[in-house]
């Protein structure tokens, strides 16, 4: 405990360092901004400073990744609660409540809780990081595809949570978005699936254009047609960022612990994330919410839930990573190549050969976290301003954007006309009430909950009692088959209690 | 005087709210029945890659069932509205063509006549269509516009944005060359 104590202090005057400390400050500003903007991930930030490392140490260089990482996963939260257009898919839930909010009027105090729970989430994972790092990747590392599978599935059935208004509607979505994900190549057996021969499709849809595509084009196709009402245009000011105050934090301290803990744990499992934390964070905090019905019409709680757990996730995803050598997702993939281009091999070695590096790593993350909070108000300003512009130039220039974004993925056509065809699909999903963020959910869990499933059939000869019969997995689906319930349970309970009433 | 006859509503045709459930669930069965060309499993005992859509296949229509019985149920019934619901606005449908055409034609152009000139194309009508009427305002932000996101998309990203076939090709070089990105 004293050498950890010691360590941290060295950590402490490391990240101060001039060099270390303007990494932490450039790499913020990249990854929001990079955040931000659809179709520029942060895993597109994170690969671009990459080349830029090379010339650095090992420190400066991981400061400056975890950093983008950092600023990047929450970047994608303001152009979601200011435009409706989610940065990053994890941002999604976040949109669902912040854009309402900001409907409402409720934009500077939207953006303020967002960069807070952000800050917050991010601080505490990285606290639980450095103290829990290696008996939690023990734990980790005992999971299997069956126990992948039982995440997923959880991040799945939170479907019934979103769909609101009609289990139907949201159903049919949810399977239209798992179908359009099966198309092209199939992961496990290389087998073409509904690609009709062209070449194109071989390489499958991406999410990221249908994300784009759905959310941004549609709305913007959604508010120009619409006929204005008598009293004409919505007068457009510009919003201030105001930070909450701690009795309003305070007031959503178990929602927040919820997040913390949902991100840290699902952050930390390799190949989960950041999306499925806050899918599975939102769902979850929808369940147990007293009033579920409000979700998804601008309600505090779903939005502390998703950010949370968001960059809660950063702090999990560097355990596997720091502890085992496991990249537990795409962003920390990068920054295990970082390792490797410095001759350091990531894993429990490291916390022997180099344990500076590791601390000053664990206090960058804290110290990250905190300066989040300047550089978030600094960018949700940034932002903010464009609401001034008028709308239809506005509009025009998130129809470029959009375009330039699906190109950019991998400066292809075929991305951009999916991105057009399934912006025009958006519009009339909107206009049809055809619930669109559980497509969005299927399109991304899709490919994993089939991996999963799949890789474990395969090792337990098409047993599907397996998933109930490892603990781990048992208890995940246990909980997600009562989440599953719950509403017909509720419903039901209703019933009984109106039957009561009556006699 | 003759007793009045009291006529009743017309019921509303139940086909017209099952169409498009009806819709989706016969794409789900054509789609099952692509399924089948598939590639078969390694060995027998596999799954195989057609199991997973074709299980995706057959949840989707029995949502479809689903949805088909919540209409059935609805039917008749006032519509219950959640407190978070705003009342549609109608649709401006000649402005809700013209901008999908636009985004289409925009998207079939980048290729043809480069991204410079379709984007800058593009800007000029969609602010028009959209509602910006003054021409100074429109040309400006559409050339300042486009200038700004190649300079950002091809000197800052490294992205090849498309420079466009036959002379546009030169011309997007010749432009590239006068704003110095190139």
């Amino acid at each position: 405990m004293v050498d950890q104590i010691a360590l941290l202090g060295t950590g402490l005057a490391n990240t101060f360092d001039p060099l270390n400390f303007s990494m932490i400050l450039i790499g913020l500003v990249i990854g929001i901004l990079a955040g931000a903007l659809p179709g520029i991930t942060m895993l597109n930030a994170i690969v671009l400073v990459l080349p830029f490392t090379y010339l650095m140490g090992i420190v400066p260089s991981l400061l400056l990744m975890t950093s983008v990482y950092c600023g990047g996963v929450f970047g994608g939260s303001i152009t979601g609660i200011l435009f409706n257009i989610p940065g990053d898919p994890m941002n999604v839930p976040t949109t669902w409540e912040g854009y309402k909010l900001n409907k409402k009027g409720f934009v500077s105090k939207a953006l303020g809780m967002a960069i807070m729970c952000s800050a917050i989430g991010g601080f505490l994972s990285a606290l639980i990081m450095t103290f829990v790092s290696p008996p939690f990747a023990k734990v980790a590392l005992s999971f299997s595809s069956c126990e992948y599978f039982s995440v997923v599935f959880l991040g799945l059935v939170s479907v019934v949570v979103i769909g609101t208004q009609s289990i139907g509607s949201a159903l049919i979505s949810l399977f239209i978005g798992m179908f359009l994900a099966t198309v092209g190549m199939d992961d496990i057996y290389g087998a073409v699936r509904f690609t009709f021969g062209s070449r194109i499709m071989e390489t499958g849809i991406s999410f990221t254009t249908v994300l784009i595509g759905l959310f941004a084009i549609g709305e913007v196709l959604d508010q120009l047609s619409a006929k204005k009402t008598q009293e004409g245009d919505v007068i457009r000011t510009r919003p201030k960022t105001t930070l909450p105050r701690f009795r309003e934090i305070w007031g959503l301290h178990n929602t927040i612990l919820r997040g913390l803990g949902i991100g840290t744990v699902i952050g930390a499992i390799p190949g989960t994330g950041a999306t499925v934390a806050s899918f599975v964070s939102y769902g979850v905090e929808k369940q147990v919410s007293k009033t579920p019905e409000k979700f998804g019409t601008g309600v505090w709680e779903g939005l502390a839930a998703s950010e949370t757990s968001i960059n809660a996730s950063t702090g999990g995803a560097m355990i596997p990573l720091l502890t085992l050598g496991i990249p537990g997702s795409g962003a920390t993939a990068v920054m295990m190549g970082a390792f490797l281009l410095h001759g350091i091999q990531p894993g429990p070695l490291l916390f022997s050969k180099s344990p500076e590096s590791v601390y000053t790593i664990f206090v960058g993350m804290l110290v990250c976290n905190l300066i989040m909070i300047l550089a978030g108000l600094i960018t949700a300003k940034f932002f903010s301003e464009l609401m001034r512009v008028p709308e239809h130039i506005l509009a025009a220039f998130i129809v470029c954007f959009c375009l330039l974004g699906a190109f950019a993925l991998r400066n292809d056509m075929a991305d951009v006309w999916f991105m057009a065809l399934f912006g025009i699909a958006g519009y009339f999903m909107r206009r049809y009430e055809l619930p669109i963020p559980p497509l969005i959910l299927g399109i991304i869990l899709g490919p994993l909950s089939e991996k999963y499933f799949l890789t474990t059939m395969i090792g337990a000869g098409n047993d599907f009692t397996i998933f109930f019969r490892r603990p781990v997995s048992g208890c995940l689906m246990v909980i997600s088959i009562g989440l599953l319930l719950l509403p017909f349970l509720r419903s039901l309970g209703k019933r009984g209690k109106k039957r009561l009433e009556a006699t | 005087m003759s007793p009045t006859r009291v006529e009743c509503p017309p019921r509303p045709s139940i086909l017209k709210p099952l169409t498009g459930a009806l819709l989706i669930f016969l794409l789900s069965v054509y789609f099952y029945v692509l399924a089948g060309n598939i590639d078969a499993p390694p060995s027998p005992e596999q799954l195989g890659a057609a199991f997973w859509p074709k299980m995706i296949l057959v949840m989707l229509m029995i949502s479809c069932g689903i949805k088909a019985w919540e209409i059935m149920k609805a039917r008749g019934k006032e519509e219950k509205k959640t407190s978070g619901d705003e009342p549609r606005l109608g649709v401006n449908i000649p402005k809700l063509a013209a901008m999908i055409a636009m985004i289409i034609l925009v998207v079939y152009f980048l290729d043809v006549i480069g991204f410079a000139l379709a984007n800058f194309l593009f800007l000029v009508f969609f602010m028009r269509i959209a509602g910006l009427r003054k021409k100074i305002p429109l040309g400006l932000t559409s050339a300042l516009g486009t200038i700004f996101l190649i300079y950002l998309f091809v000197k800052v990203v490294y992205l090849p944005l498309p420079k466009g076939q036959w002379f546009f090709d030169d011309f997007t070089i010749a432009l590239y060359r006068v704003l110095h990105i190139i």
